[in-house]
């Protein structure tokens, strides 16, 4: 373990920082609010000379991503960081970094989707960006927000993977709120990292081995690519557990790809990503003083699903109440709960979910809300419900 | 004029079927000339130069959009010809020929 620097950082910050020290090769990104800050505190980095790194000021996110394709085919090291809208405005290049694979960071500042306009938390935009073959983490506080910059480096660049790699952060939730970040020195995350991305022989753009990428694939090919990157999404799991056990050791602090947080005796369970686990954790505590069996478990990688640890975890557990911080409508199951009913159907001793969609827009999840979650998850079990999914936290 | 060779399977990469394991991650295709991609058998006609009639004046060596013709030296006289590898049967030397060597034949042609 590497005697950490103590530092007072917002979670915008604290990526910020970590890209300084990474110090990639090209960052092309275009502000939005809640991401703002990332990019403000990176150019002044690039102003002061602090980093190395090239840095783009493109005209929107569509450009940024295409410039970060661009630079990422040359073999070079690329970060950037988008929001909400400019995420959907990303969408369509998305595919093209992962086709190509590319990998390239993506730091999302989860914010709701317009309309109505607005700029705060909820992971809808993170969420419907699952099936574009980018590996996708979740962090619940400055501190991960820190960490998993430098680990979706590490994940993404694996010779055996090359996928994009995104991850995301509640916006004002986590972006905008100053906590203690403990970081890493410079020279241990460059150790960690490696000076340069390694680069697997076919797939650089130079002058001196060149090729032809994102070239047109009809029905005789496309669908072997696509399942190549199918396979290094299956492989990816196992690296990103790799991954995260080493960063573990670095850094003194536990990484799993689940957390799990007094599951061991539970009965019932929360399951979230992000920030509402924290409120989960809350929750679990104050329920657990009152003697009732409650545990909760955070997803922190999101994709690659991790099935079988999940439903390791949740085995024997009567019912779950999944937190969704994501909008999905006329849908059986919140996005986070289909997932979770796919992953643990037909095995055996698996829970009842009951899935809540809360806290859309920056609506704050209240604690109490919780534990009628809770009370509520325990009567639909009871009445042998096996799948519900409801709205939370709003005035009818 | 000197053709490029370039490895056989790359040459024919899409003929022998590779799958997910052989092919290149990303669909990235490693660089070769377009002497590797064999065209020629895009197309139902192609032109046969009558090497009588051919003057070598170079209207169709120039006029190819794909560069399949190629010059060859008969008899001390230059002459040219289709190399069918290449040739899609645009039919644009028979229309630019001035003494009608070219023609332009239905055929149905397979190329190795």
């Amino acid at each position: 373990m590497i005697n950490p620097i103590v530092k007072g950082m917002t979670g915008d910050e604290a990526v910020a920082w970590a890209a300084k020290q990474i110090n990639p090769d090209v960052i092309a990104a275009y502000p939005i609010t809640p991401q703002t800050i990332i990019v403000e505190r990176f150019s002044d980095y690039v102003n002061d000379g602090l980093v190395d790194t090239s840095y783009i000021p493109v005209e929107s996110e569509h450009s940024a991503m295409s410039a970060c394709v661009g630079a990422s085919a040359t073999g070079a090291r690329v970060f950037t960081a988008t929001a909400s809208a400019g995420l959907a405005l990303m969408y369509e290049i998305l595919y093209v970094a992962s086709g190509m694979r590319l990998p390239i960071v993506l730091a999302v500042a989860n914010r709701a989707f317009s309309a109505p306009i607005n700029i705060h938390g909820e992971c809808t935009d993170q969420m419907v960006c699952r099936d574009a073959s980018w590996i996708s983490l979740f962090g619940e506080t400055a501190q991960e927000a820190y960490d998993e910059t430098i680990m979706s480096f590490k994940i993404g660049e694996n010779p055996e993977i090359m996928l994009p790699t995104m991850f995301g952060i509640e916006g004002f939730i986590v972006t905008h709120a100053l906590e203690r970040v403990d970081t890493l020195p410079d020279k241990a995350v460059k150790d960690f990292l490696g000076d340069k991305r390694v680069i697997p022989p076919c797939c650089t753009f130079n002058p001196f081995a060149v090729g032809t990428f994102g070239s047109l694939v009809l029905q005789d090919n496309y669908m072997e690519l696509k399942r190549q990157q199918e396979e290094a999404m299956h492989k990816a799991y196992y690296v990103t557990k790799n991954v995260m056990a080493e960063f573990s050791e670095i850094s003194g602090r536990n990484y799993e790809i689940i957390e799990k947080y007094k599951l061991e005796d539970a009965e019932y369970a929360f399951v979230s990503y992000g920030a509402t686990a924290g409120n989960a954790k809350a929750v679990v505590d104050r329920l657990r003083e009152k003697g009732e069996k409650v545990g909760t478990l955070k997803i922190r990688l999101y994709r690659p699903y991790p099935a079988s640890d999940i439903y390791e975890a949740l085995k024997g557990i009567k019912a779950v109440s999944v937190l969704d911080r994501s909008a999905t409508f006329g849908s059986p199951a919140t996005i986070a709960q289909g997932d979770l009913a796919a992953a643990l159907y037909g095995k055996e001793d698996v829970p009842t979910l009951h899935g809540y969609i809360n806290g859309l827009g920056g609506r704050v999840l209240l604690l109490p809300e919780i534990e009628q979650i809770y009370e509520q998850s325990k009567n639909y079990h009871e009445e042998g419900k096996a799948l519900t999914q409801d709205w939370i936290g709003y005035r009818r | 004029m000197k053709k490029k060779e370039i490895p056989i399977d790359i040459q024919n990469w899409h003929i022998n079927k590779w799958g997910t394991e052989k092919l290149p991650i990303g669909g990235a295709v490693p660089f070769h000339s377009s002497y590797g991609y064999k065209t020629g058998n895009w197309s139902a006609r192609k032109p046969f130069v009558d090497q009588e009639k051919c003057t070598g004046c170079l209207n169709c060596f120039y006029y190819c959009p794909d560069s399949a013709i190629e010059m060859q030296e008969i008899d001390g006289k230059y002459v040219a010809e289709c190399d069918f590898n290449y040739c899609k049967g645009c039919g644009i030397c028979v229309q630019h020929c001035p003494v009608n060597a070219i023609e332009w034949t239905k055929v149905r042609w397979h190329t190795k």
